[in-house]
């Protein structure tokens, strides 16, 4: 019978494409349906905030310039990571991310919790040349960044989209949009309050690239760089002890 | 499909899965080795060496 | 007469109005996307799809009163989409790896770039990948199944103009993808950088090409599909629905070349590694094995050892490999159990690669004096035992212990290439120089001494590169984890970083000499076409090597 079945699905040859298909996308199905129920799984996070305008763009900048290709965003559980880079990354800090950049290969070092770990001042002289302050350093240097006036007037429309997926964004945010980016990184203007009232007062609100009068590429990325790791404390609460790197020759 | 639990599809994927992969083989090796395929097989096995380079009409 | 005119004498009147037709569609459809993104970067590649369809159909347009055809298409192969194929796989291949070669080189002398954005590395590295898996290995597919489907069918394409539509719509994909990096058009999906309108455009060209293969194959007067037909079937099937899934988004605007993926952080991982892992499967290892199993026998002279391990190889690659996406997530925020899957069904599927491996070994067990004298057989073979070894290496990594090390490291990296360049890569160039003089209907290639040459030059980068990676990533990963008596980590990243720079010296050295051969093989190849005589007699698609002394 079996052979009966295969020579029918092998005359047409659409039967034979169907056989590939139930081979094929049933792994895939098996693999993947159970994680539409995930978030039954995981962990809450009711501090978490979404990112601001200015963070966003600063993400998109990190997207657009293909940082992923050298550095991840994914601390595994295992115990060297956690010394050297922090609690290892929970699935609940990227729910707001799209595309994920957990990344695969690290030429640099993990940046999931890079926030506040340096100085803005750092991160900008860091970007214009990176072998100005670590010399043994083999990334490109982004000073272009500093030079590219950044843009804002798609940002209502980025929030827009992203609410239409999924995260929670306002009304009000998505109006403001444009001004909270520029106010994030202009302290003294009178953009600026919005942002804390909109984002929370844990927003940092700063001249990231040192200028306040004009915002800058440099300004979001380095933005986004320091809210890396800090969206929620969901990672430094009650979670288990991370493993020890197994031993192969074990 | 939402309303399932997490639990149900897990122990779904877990068990039905690999009974599916143990059917589907069963039937591909009944396939290959259907005594009368021997001989569908070794003329498709020798037929791409024929010289001809033309459609048949 | 030139080639193009010869090509666009073989279609019909009807045809010609048909395919500028579709030049129109396409010209219209970009001329849309400018005017809607006349404000965004995606106006540019509005303008590049007017471009480019405009080209085509002004050579279309010139031609449109040229006689109609008189031979009888029926009773020859349709072999102008399978050279144009050709021409263009190599000069991908050859953009592609100098791309590699310049990232190569960006890491080990990092102020290799201009003061700009479009020359740094996370720029040029999908341009790279993109050039080489889409640009080489995607032409290379497409004209290797054109040539493959119609004679183990025996009969013709299915189609005048869908062949060149799927051949040049594809290209016209992987240019708006390349030249989308270097603008700042780009997801950052691994391996799927291209954004929506782009991935729009493939889907049109794939189901085209879906199309046009089912109903080839439907034509088909042999009772039974070949089985380098179900490899290529798996390809296309497969990859559309990777494609479909792994990049629905919505974009911000029509007029917008920016779009977020609906798949929100670990479902997107998954989602992405899911597709990765595939691509791998069912782009550069099912159709090219598509490829193996036809020219393989075709060169050696010599049927597949055995037919039936190729089916058993077949359903056990088609059903493994769609589980073991997640082993590129061991000891993330994923599940733990979808990972041990991933890592189960990783190693289960070194059983199927196996058997391919092996039957393409064994198929010239007796016919080894060949594989000594004909580098093009011996391209072959070495991509077999490539296939054999990167097949291994990649269960291997799998496990996730072994993970633990390797992962993030330039292990991966060289596993990858062992596999690209060495079996991908290998086995295409195999297969083209078979391809070339039968299709060109040439004696033989120009030289067989370029041949050999091109041969070893790949062999030498291959091992070059490789071994660079496996030391530095094992090096890398060991650093990483290694503690002082103490209890304190004992290097900063840095300190690796600094260990790796005269591996990614000798990592570009290896890719620079794997770049010379293709080149080195673009010369065989066009001196093949422009100085070879014609063969005097229809050789068919027999091997073309110089007779075998003690033969």
């Amino acid at each position: 019978m079996p052979e009966f079945f295969h020579r029918k699905l092998e005359r047409s040859a659409i039967g034979f494409v169907l056989a590939i298909i139930a081979a094929a996308s049933v792994g895939g199905i098996v693999e993947i349906a159970p994680l539409f129920t995930i978030d039954e799984t995981v962990e809450e996070a009711p501090d978490m905030r979404v990112y601001t305008p200015l963070e966003l763009s600063g993400r998109n900048i990190y997207v657009r310039e293909g940082c992923y290709a050298c550095h991840s965003q994914m601390i595994r559980t295992l115990r060297d990571e956690v010394e050297r880079y922090g609690p290892y990354s929970l699935a609940v800090e990227s729910q707001y991310d799209r595309p994920m950049l957990w990344g695969s290969k690290r030429t640099g070092p993990d940046l999931a919790r890079v926030g506040g770990k340096y100085s803005d001042f750092w991160h900008v002289a860091h970007l214009i040349n990176p072998r100005d302050v670590v010399p043994e350093s083999n990334m490109p240097a982004y000073a272009f960044l500093a030079r590219n006036r950044l843009r804002t007037d798609d940002l209502s429309g980025h929030l827009r989209a992203q609410r239409a997926l999924g995260v929670p964004y306002t009304d009000e945010m998505i109006e403001n949009a444009g001004r909270d980016a520029y106010g994030q990184a202009a302290p003294d203007s009178a953009a600026a309050p919005g942002v804390t009232e909109r984002y929370g007062p844990a927003t940092t609100v700063s001249a990231f690239d040192g200028v306040a009068t004009q915002l800058t590429e440099m300004d979001a990325l380095v933005a986004y760089l320091q809210v890396l790791g800090r969206l929620t404390d969901a990672a430094y609460r009650d979670t288990a002890a991370p493993e020890e790197a197994p031993d192969p020759a074990e | 499909m939402f309303d399932i639990s997490h639990e149900t599809l897990v122990a779904f994927s877990k068990s039905w899965g690999l009974f599916y992969l143990m059917g589907f083989f069963l039937c591909v090796v009944v396939y290959a080795f259907w005594p009368s395929n021997r001989k569908r097989f070794d003329r498709a096995k020798t037929s791409i060496l024929e010289r001809d380079d033309k459609p048949w009409q | 007469m030139n080639a193009t005119d010869r090509m666009i004498g073989r279609l019909t009147s009807g045809e010609r109005q048909a395919a500028l037709i579709l030049c129109g569609l396409t010209a219209l459809s970009g001329a849309a996307l400018g005017l809607a993104g006349r404000n965004d970067v995606v106006g540019w590649h509005g303008l590049l799809m007017l471009l480019f369809a405009g080209g085509f159909g002004f050579l279309l347009m010139t031609r449109l009163d040229m006689a109609e055809p008189t031979e009888d298409r029926g009773a020859s192969y349709y072999d102008d989409p399978i050279k144009a194929g050709i021409v263009l796989a190599m000069a991908w291949a050859v953009f592609g790896m100098f791309m590699g070669v310049w990232v190569a080189a960006q890491l080990a002398w990092p102020d290799l770039h201009f003061d700009n954005g479009w020359s740094t590395f996370g720029r040029l590295r999908p341009t790279h990948t993109t050039g080489v898996i889409f640009g080489f290995g995607g032409n290379a597919l497409i004209a290797t199944s054109f040539h493959v489907v119609q004679r183990t069918s025996r009969a013709r394409l299915a189609g005048q103009v869908s062949p060149w539509f799927v051949l040049l719509g594809y290209n016209l994909f992987c240019l708006l993808a390349v030249t989308g990096y270097l603008l700042g058009i780009t997801q950052s999906k691994e391996y799927a950088e291209a954004e929506w309108y782009a991935d729009l455009w493939l889907v049109v060209v794939w189901v085209t090409y879906f199309v046009l293969y089912l109903r080839t194959i439907a034509r088909r007067r042999e009772p039974h599909i070949y089985v380098a037909n179900w490899y290529f079937m798996a390809f296309i099937v497969v990859v559309a629905i990777l494609h479909i899934v792994n990049n629905l988004a919505l974009p911000i605007s029509w007029g917008h070349a920016k779009s977020y993926t609906i798949w929100p952080g670990v479902q997107d991982a998954m989602v992405q590694w899911w597709y990765g892992h595939n691509a791998v499967a069912f782009f550069l290892t099912a159709g090219f094995l598509g490829m193996l199993y036809y020219y393989l026998p075709v060169r050696a002279q010599r049927p597949i050892f055995s037919y039936r391990l190729s089916i058993l190889s077949f359903w056990g690659i088609t059903f493994f490999y769609m589980w073991a996406g997640s082993h590129h997530l061991h000891y993330t925020a994923l599940p733990h159990w979808v990972q041990t899957l991933g890592m189960t069904f990783s190693v289960m599927l070194l059983v199927p690669s196996w058997a391919s491996a092996g039957n393409a070994l064994l198929t010239l067990n007796g016919a080894w004096h060949r594989v000594r004298d004909d580098a093009t057989l011996r391209f072959m073979m070495a991509a077999a035992v490539f296939y054999g070894l990167s097949t291994f290496e990649g269960s291997f990594l799998a496990i996730r212990p072994v993970n633990a090390l390797s992962h993030y490291t330039d292990w991966t990296v060289g596993h990858v290439h062992a596999g690209a360049l060495g079996w991908v890569a290998l086995i295409t160039f195999g297969s083209l120089y078979t391809l070339v003089p039968t299709l060109w209907k040439r004696e033989r290639m120009y030289s067989a001494a370029l041949v050999e040459v091109h041969f070893w030059l790949s062999i030498a980068g291959t091992l070059i590169y490789v071994f660079a990676m496996w030391n530095s990533g094992i090096i890398q990963g060991l650093m990483w984890r290694t503690y002082t008596e103490d209890g304190a980590l004992a290097y900063s990243f840095v300190d690796s970083l600094v260990a790796m720079y005269p591996y990614y010296i000798a990592r570009a050295f290896g890719g620079l000499l794997f770049l010379i051969g293709a080149v080195v093989g673009c010369y065989n190849m066009w001196m093949t076409v422009r100085a070879v005589p014609q063969a005097t007699s229809r050789t068919g698609d027999q091997p073309v090597a110089a007779a075998v002394p003690g033969e």
